[in-house]
């Protein structure tokens, strides 16, 4: 089933979760390593795929929230406590706000320094901010701090995930939930 | 960067005395070449630099009456991939929007036997500072021994840029530029 239903995360969903996932704990690596590399000709192009990787992590996100709103995930668990769900919901929202705030961040600064960004080797993106040294530092400034948060808030998903032994988990595994966990609340 | 032309001098004065005047000379600009060199990690990157103008006067006999300005076209510089020329032209380097052009102007010359020492000041960014080139003068192909008329000039120097303002990606490109230019030159008339 590609959609989603009260009961189960569709195919879409899921493979949208576990491949944002992927690239988001490959980037955090990623990002690390490029910004304290010795940058020479051999390794330059290593900044093209963090751009690339990046912009298609804003595109992923973006495909999320235009898909949920035609096909809603189901609600949490029955099981959860109101307070889990609440605290949940909050850092869901945080990381959806931080998956676009950070590549975004990341493109207006890199627009910022005037050097094209440049995506798979040949699409140059659009300038979506003055050549300013401000804006250069300030953004990439702000890049790097989100993505610190974003790590942050990603460790506590993880954890949460694995915490929780109702069936949440296999739910976004498999998209079904086991027999004897409860529904999704209504 | 021309000032070269005082290297020019020196073997010019070893060979010759025959000119006794000033003598204007003409930059071959499609066969000159202006390019720089800067540290990328453990790499280079090249490129060059049109000339837009040269004005040349070689006096043979006094060298006090010699003198080159020299602009370079910063807006039309070429670098050895294509971020480096953006970088290069964009604002935290040469910033060629604002400041389209390099200039060199002689102040001193120091002949030797087949080499010579040019002084001059030269202006990046708007901001003027002393420079020192040397120049090697060669005799161009055809041309017989003693014939002032065309010359080659090859000339070297280095500017750090930091001391134009030009600071930018400072944690990735050296701050020593290196300048090298074959200038070649056709006896004016």
């Amino acid at each position: 089933m590609i959609g989603n239903d009260p009961d189960r995360f569709g195919l879409l969903t899921r493979l949208i979760h576990w491949i944002t996932a992927l690239l988001v704990i490959g980037m955090l690596g990623f990002g690390t390593y490029i910004a304290r590399m010795q940058v020479d000709m051999s390794n330059f192009h290593l900044f093209g795929w963090h751009k690339t990787i990046g912009i298609g992590l804003l595109a992923l996100i973006v495909l999320r929230i235009l898909w949920h709103r035609l096909s809603p995930p189901p609600q949490p668990m029955a099981t959860v406590p109101g307070w889990q769900r609440r605290f949940a919901k909050g850092a869901h929202m945080a990381l959806y706000g931080l998956l676009l705030a950070v590549p975004l961040t990341g493109w207006i600064a890199s627009a910022a320094t005037g050097i094209d960004v440049v995506i798979f080797g040949t699409v140059t993106l659009p300038r979506i901010a003055p050549v300013s040294q401000a804006w250069e530092t300030g953004f990439f400034a702000a890049h790097g701090a989100l993505t610190k948060l974003l790590a942050a808030v990603v460790l506590l998903h993880i954890a949460g995930a694995l915490h929780r032994s109702d069936g949440t988990l296999r739910r976004m595994v498999s998209g079904k939930t086991g027999p004897n966990e409860k529904r999704p609340l209504d | 960067m021309h000032y070269v032309w005082a290297g020019a001098l020196a073997l010019i004065f070893s060979v010759s005395a025959a000119l006794a005047e000033p003598v204007k000379y003409v930059l071959d600009a499609a066969n000159s070449v202006v390019s720089y060199e800067v540290g990328f990690g453990q790499d280079k990157i090249t490129g060059r630099m049109p000339i837009k103008a040269a004005d040349v006067t070689l006096d043979f006999q006094r060298n006090a009456n010699s003198n080159v300005a020299v602009v370079l076209n910063a807006a039309g510089a070429s670098s050895s991939f294509p971020f480096a020329e953006q970088a290069l032209k964009g604002p935290k380097v040469l910033a060629t929007g604002q400041f389209p052009e390099l200039v060199f102007r002689s102040s001193a010359f120091r002949i030797g036997t087949t080499t010579a020492e040019v002084d001059g000041q030269v202006t990046i960014r708007g901001v003027t500072r002393p420079i020192r080139l040397s120049a090697q003068v060669f005799r161009q192909q055809g041309t017989d021994p003693g014939d002032l008329s065309k010359m080659s000039v090859h000339i070297s120097g280095a500017v750090n840029r930091s001391d134009f303002g030009a600071t930018g990606w400072s944690d990735m490109v050296s701050d020593r530029v290196v300048v090298q230019i074959v200038a070649r030159l056709n006896r004016a008339g």
